[in-house]
C-alpha cells in the first residue's frame, strides 16, 4: 500500500478544472487533474456554437475550440491529465481515493479543486423512462461527441439557454425539432438563440409542459398541454405530437457529493445544493476549493475565470504566490467576471420580469412568447436601419454581455459603446463594405446584411447559415420570415465561405424590395 | 427536528391520487405512491426513505431522482424544499466494483 503525493489535486477537467491547473501551473505548482470521462473539457467539445462576451472571456470562439486551447496550454505547463479516473471519495487531510483501470489509488494533495460541474434535472411524467426521453445534454454529446443523430423527430422541453441551443444543434445535425415548450410563461434563454430555431420554422409553447410520453418499447409520441399559474394543467388543452425522442432541459443541479462527504459547510438554494465559498471558491475546510457549476450553475465563461481565481488563490495557499500578487489578479479576474454577469439575463434579474432594455425601448413580449421579434417590433431598436445600399441590421433587442460586432466592423458600422450589455446600433451615414464579418461575429445569428434595391423591385439579404448541404448560387428556393413561415420564392445569388468567417457561411438571397425587412432564412425547394 | 405526531395531523390521511403510480426512482424502482404513503406513515427525512424504501440507493445514486423526491416531500409535508435535507454523500461516489474497491494499488 502507498500514498502518492501531490501538490494540487483537481477533479474534473471542464473549464473550471483546466483553467485552475492552467493558472496555478503558471506561478510553479505542480497539478494534476482527474476526469472521469475518455475525453478532457467537460461540456467545452459539445459547444459547437461560437461563445458571447467580449475577447477577454473568448467571444466568438467556439467552445471546442476553447477546449482545444485550454488542453494545450495544460499540457505546455506541465499540468498533468488523467482521464477514466473516477474519483471516488474525498477524505479529511485532503485524502483522495481515485479508480484508474482495474484498481484505487490513494492520494494526499496540499490543495484540492473540485470542478465536478453538474449534472441534468429530470421530471418524471408519465412514460418517462421508455427509451427515448433523454436529457438535452445527453443528446449534445451524442451528436457533437460520438456523431450519433438522438432521433428523427424530437420534441424540447425547457427553453433556458441549453433547450434553444441543443434544439439548434439538433436542427443541424438533420434532425426535425417538432416544437419546444416551457412550464414558464416567457423564453429563459437568450432571444437570439430562439430566433435560430424559430425562423427555421420550430413552434414555442409557453406555459405548457409534458402531460403523457406513450409508446410501447421506445417514444412514438407526445401530449402537452396548457398549465395556470400554479403549474396545474388545464383540461382541453393537450396538443399531441408524434415525434420518436424527447429532450429534457429543465435546469441543472451542481454535483458536489465530494465535497459534501469531506464536512464543507454547504449552502442550500432554492434546493441547490453549494459549497459556501469566498470569491476564489475557497471552501470552509483551508486548502479546499471549488469552481465552476459545482459551485453555482453558470456557463463555460464564467467557469474559466472562476477556475482561474482559484489557481491564483491555490498558488499562494502553497506559497509560490504572494498573496499581494495574487490579490491584484484576482481582483482583475472578479472585474472580467462581474462583465459577464450584467444585463438582463445577469444572476440579480432571475426571475424579474423586465419590461423595458437599458436604453428604455420596450421589450418585444413575442420574442418571450414566440421566439421571433415580429415585423413591426424590430424597427424599434437600434440595429434597424432602413437604406438602399448595403448595410447590417442588428436584431439583437435584449441586453447580453456581448460585444464582437463592434470590433468586427472596421468601417464604424457598428456600435455598442462602453458597456458591452448596450444595444449594438446601425450606424446612420456609415458606408459598409459588404465585407460580413460582422455577420460571422455573431454569435447569435442576429445579423443580416440588408440591401433594399440592387435591381428594379429587388433587392438582397445575406444571413448566417450553418447548415449543410450549403446552397448554391443560382439556387432556388423560399424565404422565410422571423416566424419560420414562407414570404416569397427566392435566388441564391452569393454564397460566401471563409477562414475568417470561422464555420458560418453566408448567403446571399434576392426578394422582392417588400420583403427585405422581413426575410430572414431560406429553404430549398423540396 | 419535526414533531411527527402534530406533523401527520396537519397533513392529514393519505388520499390516493391518480399518478401514485408513476416511478420516481427508476433504479430502485421507487413509485411517488410509496414515497407519499412512507412520509404519511411519520417518514420526514430523505435520509429515511432511502433506507425504507431504497430510492436514490441504485446505480445513480439519486443522482436523477434526488430533486423529484425533495420535491414530493415539501408538497407532501407542507415545508419548504430549502428545509429539507438532502441525502448524505458518502464514498464511493460513483459505483464502484467490490474487486475494484478492494483492489488497492500496491
Amino acid at each position: 500500500m502507498k500514498i502518492e503525493h501531490k501538490e494540487l489535486i483537481v477533479v474534473g477537467a471542464g473549464p473550471a478544472g483546466l483553467s485552475a491547473a492552467i493558472e496555478a501551473a503558471k506561478s510553479g505548482v505542480k497539478a494534476i487533474v482527474f476526469d472521469e470521462n475518455s475525453k478532457p473539457g467537460g461540456q467545452l467539445f459539445k459547444q459547437i456554437h461560437k461563445f458571447f462576451g467580449s475577447k477577454e472571456h473568448k467571444a466568438k470562439i467556439r467552445g471546442f475550440k476553447i477546449g482545444q486551447d485550454l488542453l494545450q496550454e495544460a499540457e505546455k505547463l506541465g499540468v498533468e491529465v488523467v482521464l477514466n479516473a473516477t474519483v471516488v471519495g474525498l477524505y479529511p487531510e485532503k485524502e483522495i481515493i481515485v479508480k484508474i483501470g482495474g484498481e484505487v489509488i490513494h492520494y494526499k494533495a496540499d490543495a484540492v479543486l473540485i470542478a465536478t460541474g453538474a449534472s441534468e434535472n429530470m421530471v418524471n411524467f408519465r412514460g418517462w423512462t421508455l427509451p427515448g426521453v433523454i436529457g438535452a445534454g445527453a443528446a449534445q454529446t451524442m451528436m457533437n461527441l460520438h456523431h450519433i443523430k438522438p432521433g428523427n423527430r424530437v420534441f424540447m422541453l425547457g427553453t433556458g439557454n441549453v433547450g434553444l441551443v441543443v434544439s439548434s444543434q439538433l436542427l443541424q445535425a438533420g434532425c426535425e425539432v417538432v416544437a419546444l415548450a416551457d412550464a414558464a410563461p416567457k423564453i429563459g434563454g437568450y432571444g437570439v438563440h430562439a430566433s435560430k430555431v424559430a425562423r427555421t420554422g420550430v413552434p414555442f409553447y409557453l406555459s405548457h409542459t409534458i402531460k403523457e410520453v406513450e409508446g410501447e418499447d421506445h417514444v412514438t409520441g407526445v401530449t402537452i398541454a396548457q398549465v395556470d399559474e400554479h403549474f396545474q394543467f388545464i383540461p382541453g388543452t393537450e396538443k399531441h405530437f408524434a415525434v420518436d425522442t424527447i429532450c429534457v432541459a429543465v435546469g441543472l443541479s451542481p454535483m458536489a457529493q465530494l465535497l459534501k462527504m469531506d464536512g464543507i459547510v454547504m449552502d442550500d438554494t432554492k434546493g441547490r445544493t453549494v459549497p459556501k465559498c469566498d470569491r476564489t471558491g475557497a471552501t470552509s475546510i483551508p486548502g479546499i476549493y471549488a469552481a465552476g457549476d459545482v459551485a453555482g450553475i453558470e456557463e463555460a465563461s464564467s467557469a474559466m475565470i472562476e477556475g482561474r481565481m482559484s489557481g491564483s488563490a491555490i498558488a499562494a495557499y502553497l506559497g509560490y504566490l504572494s498573496s499581494d500578487s495574487s490579490e491584484h489578479r484576482v481582483d482583475t479576474l472578479e472585474n472580467s467576471l462581474s462583465s459577464l454577469r450584467q444585463g438582463m439575463f445577469a444572476p440579480e434579474n432571475r426571475g424579474k420580469k423586465i419590461e423595458t432594455t437599458e436604453e428604455g425601448i420596450a421589450i418585444s413580449q413575442n420574442l418571450l412568447k414566440a421566439g421571433f421579434v415580429t415585423d413591426d417590433e424590430i424597427t424599434r431598436f437600434p440595429g434597424f436601419r432602413k437604406e438602399m445600399k448595403v448595410h447590417p441590421v442588428l436584431e439583437c433587442t435584449q441586453n447580453i454581455p456581448c460585444n464582437p460586432c463592434q470590433s468586427a466592423c472596421a468601417k464604424g458600422c457598428i456600435s455598442i459603446g462602453e458597456h458591452m450589455t448596450s444595444l449594438p446600433i446601425s450606424v446612420d451615414g456609415s458606408t459598409c463594405v459588404n465585407c460580413g464579418m460582422c455577420v460571422a461575429s455573431c454569435s447569435g445569428q442576429a445579423i443580416f446584411l440588408v440591401a433594399e434595391e440592387t435591381r428594379a423591385g429587388f433587392g438582397e439579404v445575406t444571413i448566417p447559415y450553418e447548415f449543410l448541404p450549403l446552397p448554391a448560387e443560382g439556387d432556388g428556393g423560399f424565404a422565410l420570415g422571423r416566424d419560420g413561415k414562407k414570404l416569397c420564392e427566392t435566388t441564391i445569388t452569393r454564397v460566401r465561405t471563409s477562414k475568417a468567417y470561422d464555420g458560418t457561411a453566408l448567403v446571399t438571397m434576392e426578394v422582392p424590395t417588400e420583403y427585405i425587412d422581413k426575410a430572414r432564412f431560406y429553404k430549398k425547394i423540396g | 427536528m419535526l414533531d411527527i405526531q402534530k406533523k401527520l395531523k396537519e397533513i392529514g390521511p393519505f388520499v390516493p391520487e391518480e399518478d401514485d403510480d408513476l416511478l420516481v426512482c427508476r433504479c430502485e424502482e421507487v413509485t411517488k405512491g410509496e414515497i407519499r404513503k412512507a412520509l404519511h406513515q411519520g417518514i420526514t427525512t430523505v435520509e429515511e426513505l432511502r433506507r425504507f424504501l431504497r430510492c436514490g440507493m441504485g446505480l445513480c445514486q439519486g443522482q436523477t431522482c434526488g430533486m423529484i423526491t425533495r420535491r414530493i416531500v415539501a408538497k407532501e409535508l407542507k415545508i419548504p424544499m430549502g428545509a429539507i435535507e438532502p441525502a448524505t454523500a458518502r464514498v464511493p461516489m460513483r459505483p464502484i466494483e467490490m474487486e475494484i474497491a478492494g483492489n488497492e494499488k500496491k
